[in-house]
């Protein structure tokens, strides 16, 4: 018996199971490969917003020594186009540049250093065009088109009706304002890369940081014109992902540049200036709000027009534009909307898949609405969420049903009890000189799984290995949520192992089977129900093997325990070892998959969506910024930061705390400093040092509460948090700004915008009255 | 690319005189990052961390002198600049962050000159001069006359600084520094202030003031302090210091923040010292 060992079990706060090994730098993500013999790939970017392609004179490039190849849009061997379900992007330009960052050559060379003065080497020559730098700029009707659509720079428009939006008209109380959010930056540690080689059998191995290793095989097929059964990749954990590796990064361009490299590795590692130039990004938004409500509070209406700015390429920006109108009134109880999307072609940074996915934006829309209307009705403003919560057996306001956990009111119950709510009187007005205090809170919530329309769906492998250990073949990537450890934490729980019994396999197109992108709080939910059933025929499977060693005439009875099964009544053990060496190795195999439950409903106009629209499920939070202003510079300070979060059974409270604390940070981030920003469509936060991430020194302490529900669909009663954290701390700061007399419309909340508004300069627009 | 790590002031000598293009490096953390940024390019660098003269901290005569080899970790670790130099400590802490100040030298944001170094407000108001050594010999000279432009110093060819001497300011009970960046640590200055007071009878008998990355240097404004003094620290008298601050800076708009958001900032820190 070891003395120290426990089974870190479902519910037990247990360190990760690749901590140890990240901790020691023995874990190899995939930018620490460096295969012998490899060859580095670069592209060259257009640099040009917006432009005709007129020739690419390589020559100087291609004699120079330790130059491979060098190539254009003729070496492309297929359709040349990426892109989820647009597919509008091209792997190198031919004949037009649609943003700076399009790549329109790719190098391979010997060493990093030639690479870079070969793409320097390159002269491109392409006939500028008009740029389109802004959603306004778009729409204009003499707007040059980026694409070529009937519907100009309008890739598209769709409208979600429930109930009767003219009511509004007759509302108690009409509330109107103009939001917008900024373009934000994933900017993980490990900025996109991988690697990739050509074997002699005509294999393609990709080794790859990304979200989504099943899909990138086909996208790299189809844009290349392979066949997808001849590619082959790895997807070792990420150094942060947060939606911005979910679709093809470095992937086609390497494959491209594998093709070239004649059976040589090769490497495509993009610095940071080159991740914020060709990096997908958070769309910009812009948010016209209407909301109507009764005098006591009760919310009767909203009609909202909602434009993302989704840049040169269409990403996954409609599915984003779909979530924010699902999403466009908030977790509450509201009888009638009215919300009107439009997703708009520019030529800024490509916008794409980013944690709180379209909701973001709209959380700081709804929320800044409710904190007008409480004001407005001399409310308290967590009084005035509370009324209007949603809670089982209500309609949403994309009309669905909550038939699932819902627990945004016990979030807000619980917050209502805390000393951060309850002092806040004393502790405004225990402001220093030059301060000003304000405390504010947010409600919150974000559709889980890709919904309607898009299968969400996982196949979970386990195997007893040869040596009686227990193996788990993990299909989604582990971006550093953590999904890959609680993955294994399942496992022990049904199988009763020590962890060091446990071994875990990363996603790889070879071993592992297809199960989805590593996003859309899906990752733990899918794949975990599926391993659970895995698991669950794994033991089964071995206490009967077992009783048929034991010469039992079945399995009842026994239980697997550390190491081994045991027939409990008469105590006799077989160990794993033993049980593996007599099973055929297929048979030391479950596979199982779960396809995850959708909604039968839709609302009217929903049809729009073919894609992951409507939402069945939800993880909800409640937010709390306690936040001082100082009234000299404009400078905003988070100063205690409080989220309760509802994301069902929590299996983990370790790893569920850092999913919290990661996404506050990041929302903080949000609220108060990041923003890319562009002039002409070109970047002028180019890197780090302009592109302003918060430090610690910026974060208050976060405290994280869970407010456990029970999901029952979910693996072990839980739902997805990975992204419900995120649309907090922008409504939260907001509503502790306007509860301070600084009403904000616009993101993020710079030192610069709060000196005007401190001043009376009202940073709102005057725009025509609601319809 | 070249490197060089002298170990005596006479091996530096012989190395500046063969190699005029040579670059200096102390703790490299502004000339790396404009080495990356391909904003120079250099064939030869030769690093100072390795001269002993450049690395102690000495005080003499109310005054301290600092080796302009000396980290700025090591400055804020200094018992000295604790207790004499409290507006060095503040803005030193201030600068980078840990990382950054263990390689970063008091020397480098002198010799880089940028409007926005965060040490050069304190120095100014300290009165800080300079020890400039070359094969020739030594010379002294204020920091206000070293510092000519952005990046532009009164170092000649063959010289590098020495050390940095600093009067303790004596007498002078208010010691004030603030630093506003886009966050709290690895940030440039948007707006810093310095400023040393001295009162008596509860009215200011003598300020010294100094705004940083509000123009092209350093900027000081005799005005602003005389209209403080004989006055008390009252919000009333500081208000019309603020006003001639804004009048003496230079402000300009970048990617952190617009010339009017700055110039507002550099009058209204001067409201600060009401609340100390
Ligand atoms: C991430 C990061 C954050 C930063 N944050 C700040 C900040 O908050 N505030 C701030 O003010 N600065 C900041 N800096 C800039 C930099 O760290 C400071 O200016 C630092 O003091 C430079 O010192 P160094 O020893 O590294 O200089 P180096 O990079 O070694 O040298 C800088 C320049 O001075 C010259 N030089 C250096 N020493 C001598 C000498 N003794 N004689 C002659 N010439 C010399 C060099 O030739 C070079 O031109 C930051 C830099 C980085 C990378």
């Amino acid at each position: 018996m070891k003395t120290l060992s426990f089974i870190e079990d479902i519910g037990r706060r247990s360190p990760r199971f690749d901590a140890p090994d990240k901790a020691r730098g023995k874990e190899k993500f995939a930018s620490d490969l460096y295969p012998e013999n490899l060859l580095w790939a670069g592209a060259l970017r257009a640099g040009i917003p917006h432009g005709e392609i007129r020739s690419i004179i390589v020559d100087r490039a291609l004699s120079m020594a330790g130059v491979h190849a060098v190539l254009t849009r003729k070496d492309v061997p297929g359709p040349n186009r990426q892109g989820f379900v647009y597919w509008d992007m091209p792997v190198l330009c031919g004949k037009k540049v649609r943003h700076a960052g399009d790549a329109v050559a790719l190098v391979i060379a010997e060493t990093r250093e030639i690479l870079a003065k070969a793409l320097e080497s390159i002269q491109v020559d392409i006939s500028p065009l008009p740029v389109v730098d802004s959603i306004d700029a778009a729409l204009s009707d003499q707007a040059p088109k980026v694409h070529d659509l009937t519907t100009g720079n309008l890739l598209k428009a769709a409208t979600i009706t429930k109930g009767d939006p003219a009511v509004l008209a007759t509302c108690d109380i009409l509330l109107e304002e103009y939001f917008s959010t900024p373009v934000q930056e994933h900017a993980y540690l490990e900025t996109e890369n991988g690697v990739a080689r050509l074997d002699k059998e005509g294999i393609l191995h990709l080794i790859v940081s990304t979200q989504a290793p099943f899909r990138d095989r086909l996208e790299i097929a189809r844009a290349l014109g392979l066949d997808p059964g001849k590619i082959h990749i790895t997807a070792p954990y990420l150094g942060g992902g947060f939606g911005g590796k979910d679709g093809a990064t470095v992937q086609c361009l390497l494959a491209l540049a594998a093709l070239h490299a004649k059976g040589r590795p090769v490497k495509m590692w993009w610095d940071r200036e080159e991740s914020m130039v060709a990096g997908y990004k958070r769309h910009a938004a812009r948010m016209h709000y209407c909301l109507g409500a009764k005098k006591d509070g009760e919310l009767v209406a909203l009609k909202c027009e909602i434009d993302y700015d989704t840049g040169a390429y269409a990403h996954l920006g409609v599915e984003i534009m779909a979530l924010g109108l699902e999403h466009a009134a908030g977790p509450y109880r509201i009888p009638n909307m009215e919300a009107k999307g439009r997703c708009i072609y520019t030529n800024n940074p490509i916008a794409g898949a980013f944690r709180g996915f379209g909701v973001a934006q709209v959380s700081f829309a709804f929320e800044g609405m409710m904190d007008r209307l409480a004001l407005k009705l001399n409310m308290d403003p967590l009084a005035l969420r509370r009324k209007n919560a949603l809670i089982r057996g209500d309609k949403n306001c994309a009309d669905i049903t909550m038939t699932h956990s819902t627990g945004m009111a016990e979030c807000l119950l619980r917050l209502a009890d805390h000393y951060l709510w309850t002092d806040r009187g004393k502790w405004v007005a225990a402001a220093p000189r030059f301060k000003r205090r304000g405390v504010g809170i947010s409600a919150v919530f974000n559709g889980m799984g890709y919904g309607h329309g898009l299968p969400d769906y996982a196949v979970a492998k386990v195997r007893l290995t040869q040596s009686g250990t227990i193996r788990v073949y993990n299909g989604v990537s582990d971006m550093g949520q953590g999904n890959a450890s609680t993955f294994v934490q399942m496992a022990v729980e049904i199988l009763c192992q020590d962890r060091e019994n446990m071994e875990l396999v990363q996603p790889d197109t070879d071993r592992t089977h297809p199960s989805g992108s590593s996003s859309a709080g899906r990752t733990t939910y899918t794949y975990g129900n599926a391993l659970i059933k895995a698991c669950t025929a794994l033991r089964d499977k071995l206490c009967n093997r077992a009783a048929l060693m034991l010469l039992m005439d079945d399995a009842r009875g026994f239980a697997m325990v550390p190491g081994a099964v045991r027939h409990l009544a008469t105590g006799k053990e077989i160990s794993l070892a033993a049980l593996a060496a007599i099973m055929h190795p297929e048979d030391r195999l479950c596979v199982a998959d779960h396809l995850m439950v959708t909604t039968p409903e839709m609302p009217q106009g929903g049809e729009a969506f073919s894609l992951g629209f409507p939402h069945l499920i939800y993880p909800f939070a409640a937010h709390l910024a306690r936040v001082e202003v100082d009234e000299l510079t404009g400078g905003v300070c988070v100063k205690d930061y409080l989220a309760f979060t509802d994301g069902g059974r929590v299996l983990n409270p370790q790893t569920f705390e850092q999913q919290v604390q990661g996404a506050v940070a990041q929302g903080i981030g949000y609220a108060l400093c990041e923003a890319v920003q562009t002039t002409q469509s070109l970047i002028s936060t180019r890197d780090l040092s302009t592109y302003i991430l918060p430090t610690s020194l910026d974060l208050p302490d976060i405290q994280s509460h869970c407010v456990e529900t029970i999901e029952h669909s979910g693996p072990f009663g839980m739902k997805g948090i990975g992204e419900v954290g995120l649309n907090g701390p922008l409504p939260a700061i907001g509503s502790a700004l306007i509860h301070a007399g600084l009403p904000m419309n616009r993101a993020p909340f710079t030192p610069e915008r709060i000196l005007a508004a401190l001043q009376g300069q009202a940073d709102k627009k005057k725009e025509p009255p609601c319809r | 690319m070249k490197v060089h790590l002298p170990e005596s002031l006479d091996a530096l000598w012989d190395l500046l005189d063969q190699h005029p293009q040579a670059g200096i490096m102390a703790g490299g953390t502004d000339l790396l990052v404009s080495l990356r940024a391909g904003k120079q390019h250099l064939p030869t660098v030769i690093c100072l961390e390795r001269l002993a003269p450049l690395q102690t901290i000495e005080p003499l005569d109310q005054t301290l002198r600092i080796g302009a080899g000396v980290t700025l970790t090591r400055i804020l670790e200094n018992s000295l600049v604790h207790t004499h130099l409290p507006l060095l400590h503040k803005s030193v802490a201030s600068l980078g962050s840990p990382l950054v100040r263990n390689m970063a030298t008091l020397g480098g944001n002198i010799c880089t000159a940028s409007p926005a170094g965060d040490t050069l407000p304190a120095l100014y108001v300290l009165g800080a001069k300079l020890s400039l050594a070359s094969a020739k010999g030594r010379r002294i000279l204020p920091l206000e006359s070293f510092i000519q432009g952005p990046g532009k110093t009164a170092l000649a060819k063959g010289e590098i600084l020495d050390s940095v001497i600093i009067p303790f300011p004596a007498g002078f009970g208010v010691q004030h520094f603030e630093k506003l960046g886009q966050r709290n640590a690895l940030a440039i200055s948007v707006v810093s202030f310095a400023a040393l007071i001295r009162t008596q009878d509860n009215l200011v008998q003598r300020a010294r003031f100094a705004w940083g990355s509000v123009g092209p240097t350093i900027v000081r404004s005799p005005q602003a302090e005389k209209a403080l003094e004989g006055n008390p620290l009252s919000l009333e008298a500081l208000l019309r210091v603020a006003d001639l601050a804004r009048a003496a800076v230079e402000p300009i708009t970048d990617v952190r923040a617009s010339a009017d958001y700055r110039r507002r900032v550099a009058g209204n820190m001067v409201l600060r010292l009401a609340a100390l």
